[in-house]
């Protein structure tokens, strides 16, 4: 007869806190329904307080892995991002968030990583090593990466410049990066300030498109970044007829 | 059990009085030896500050009343076969889990309404069958997934999960719906502990010869007899709180708990031998995970709860 063979999950001897810290994740049925419980709010509260409207839904790629791509000046803007998918799709939509600011005390770890569901990215001491994370889980049919190529949220809610590291996990590989442009958000919940005020939110989808013609190495990331910026300012100004 | 009913309980006063004094004097001691003599106590501290949370919560619980202290201990059978599931990767399977999660609950809400039968609180007789419809629903999931690979096992471990986990700890539970409540649950969780405690320190005193060498290495004969004289030797002590119970039930009660401890202990380490793991999970600091404290409890809880029925019946 053969023996049994047991699997013990891998963060078995792991506090709560020290699991929910580690990526990836083991699944968990608690955490997976606090965040569909989390999610529901949140998307009633967007629509109520904040009015969100989701404009080019349809560009959303219907499976597969992809890229989210957008502006970033407000907490808000996850939320909004994660509201325009699927609920089915919830749990394989990681935001890259800054470890150093979200993986470091005990409340926020737990919004990180059970509401937002995110992927810690290590933007100070090893990038190289997070950015390996995205592709190992780009890799993985399915799984949707929501990423700010600004790197922080912008102060004056004006669009920054976009940073070349999601070109280098990009640039040869079909997986579809969908630009976004959020509207609105900076005036609602600006950097600093401590409650979200009840101002409208807009969040419009581009169309999507793939790298997978360019060779993967700096130059490429570059301007798959440049690219990308272009796309989210074209957005905006779609968005918001300037003068 | 209503708060109104633990202030006016002497028994619950007592037992709240001498586990707050026996944390106070731990504690005391504990930190002389810890910041006046600077001596390492580290594994000792962080254990007793695992008590420092556990006992004022257990102790508001059952303060509270039936309903809480019911769904607290439901709630604890729950999250410890959910540390099994996780041990055995038996949790990868969230049908197989789920179902035994089910079970678990309903088995929480039989022990809520008023017997059907007779005006007594909790359902005792659907708490008696209920193994044979959770059994039954466990069987029917492969089946109705149409499923056979691995089947057995998953089977297998979620209904050891569910009568061991959920049936056997929840007669912890339905002690609560018994007319000496307080003193029966106070008890089995009192002498459980005092039990781990004085079989450990017998164990450091004069351990010699191996209980279970393959099992557990660390458990000696002379720790378990050692914490079996305690045990026999407690109920004596609390019969003002059963005033009902004559010598017979005086002994069983010692001899469920000194054993059974010894016993619940060695049946979860034999589960963990087997895994190849070192503790059930890390939900209490300093203790492990909550399979790795309440393992005898749930050997202890259903002994002795049989025991009580047959000679006096719980109301």
């Amino acid at each position: 007869m053969n023996d049994w063979h047991y699997e013990p999950a891998e963060d078995l001897e792991q506090s709560l806190v020290e699991r929910l810290r580690r990526f990836p994740r083991q699944p968990d049925m608690l955490v997976y329904g606090t965040r569909v419980a989390a999610a529901a709010l949140i998307r009633g509260w967007l629509k109520l307080y904040h009015r969100l409207e989701i404009v080019g839904r349809e560009h959303i790629p219907a499976e597969g892995s992809f890229v989210l791509v957008a502006n970033h000046a407000s907490h808000l803007d996850v939320l909004c991002l994660l509201s325009a998918l699927p609920f089915a799709k919830l749990h394989r939509a990681f935001p890259a968030a800054a470890q150093d600011y979200f993986f470091v005390s005990v409340p926020r770890t737990f919004l990180a990583a059970v509401v937002v569901n995110a992927l810690p990215f290590n933007r100070q001491t090893n990038p190289r090593q997070s950015i390996n994370l995205c592709r190992e889980l780009l890799g993985n049919t399915g799984n949707i990466l929501v990423i700010f190529p600004e790197g922080t949220r912008s102060v004056t809610g004006e669009l920054g410049e976009f940073k070349p590291g999601l070109g280098l996990f990009l640039a040869g590989t079909s997986y579809p990066v969908v630009p976004c442009y959020l509207e609105g958000a900076h005036r609602a919940w600006p950097k600093g300030a401590r409650f979200p005020r009840p101002r409208p939110v807009r969040l419009t989808i581009g169309p999507s498109r793939t790298y997978a013609e360019l060779t993967a190495g700096k130059a490429a990331a570059i301007e798959i970044s440049r690219d990308l910026e272009a796309r989210v300012r074209s957005l905006r100004d779609a968005a918001t007829p300037r003068p | 059990m209503t708060p109104s009913a633990a202030v006016h309980s002497p028994v619950f006063q007592f037992y709240a009085a001498v586990a707050l004094g026996i944390l106070a004097v731990a504690g005391t001691a504990l930190s002389i030896l810890r910041f006046g003599l600077k001596k390492n106590v580290e594994h000792a501290w962080k254990s007793f500050c695992g008590w420092l949370v556990m006992v004022p919560v257990l102790l508001g619980v059952i303060f509270l009343g039936r309903v809480p202290t019911i769904v607290f201990f439901t709630a604890i059978g729950i999250f410890g076969f959910k540390e099994f599931a996780r041990a055995t990767g038996l949790y990868s399977d969230w049908y197989m889990t789920g179902a035994v999660y089910l079970a678990m609950i309903a088995t929480g809400c039989m022990m809520l309404p008023t017997d059907p039968k007779q005006d007594v609180p909790g359902w005792y007789g659907m708490f008696m069958a209920w193994p044979v419809f959770a059994i039954a629903g466990i069987l029917l999931i492969p089946i109705l997934r149409n499923r056979v690979q691995g089947q057995l096992q998953l089977i297998a471990l979620s209904i050891v999960g569910f009568i061991y986990f959920g049936w056997m700890f929840g007669h912890l539970t339905f002690l609560a719906n018994a007319k000496y409540a307080y003193a029966y649950l106070l008890y089995v969780l009192f002498a459980v502990e005092l039990n781990d405690v004085a079989a450990f320190t017998f164990g450091k005193l004069f351990g010699r010869h191996p209980l279970r060498s393959n099992i557990s290495p660390k458990k000696t004969w002379e720790g378990a007899l050692g914490a079996l004289a305690v045990s026999m030797a407690l109920p004596w002590l609390l019969h003002f709180t059963f005033p009902h119970f004559v010598p017979r039930d005086l002994i069983l009660a010692g001899l469920i708990v000194g054993i059974g401890g010894q016993l619940g202990d060695l049946a979860i380490s034999v589960i963990k031998r087997d895994l190849g793991i070192k503790d059930m999970g890390a939900a209490i600091p300093g203790h492990g995970g909550i399979l790795d404290r309440i393992d005898s409890l749930i050997y202890v809880a259903p002994l002795f709860f049989h025991m009580v029925r047959y000679f006096h019946d719980l109301y």
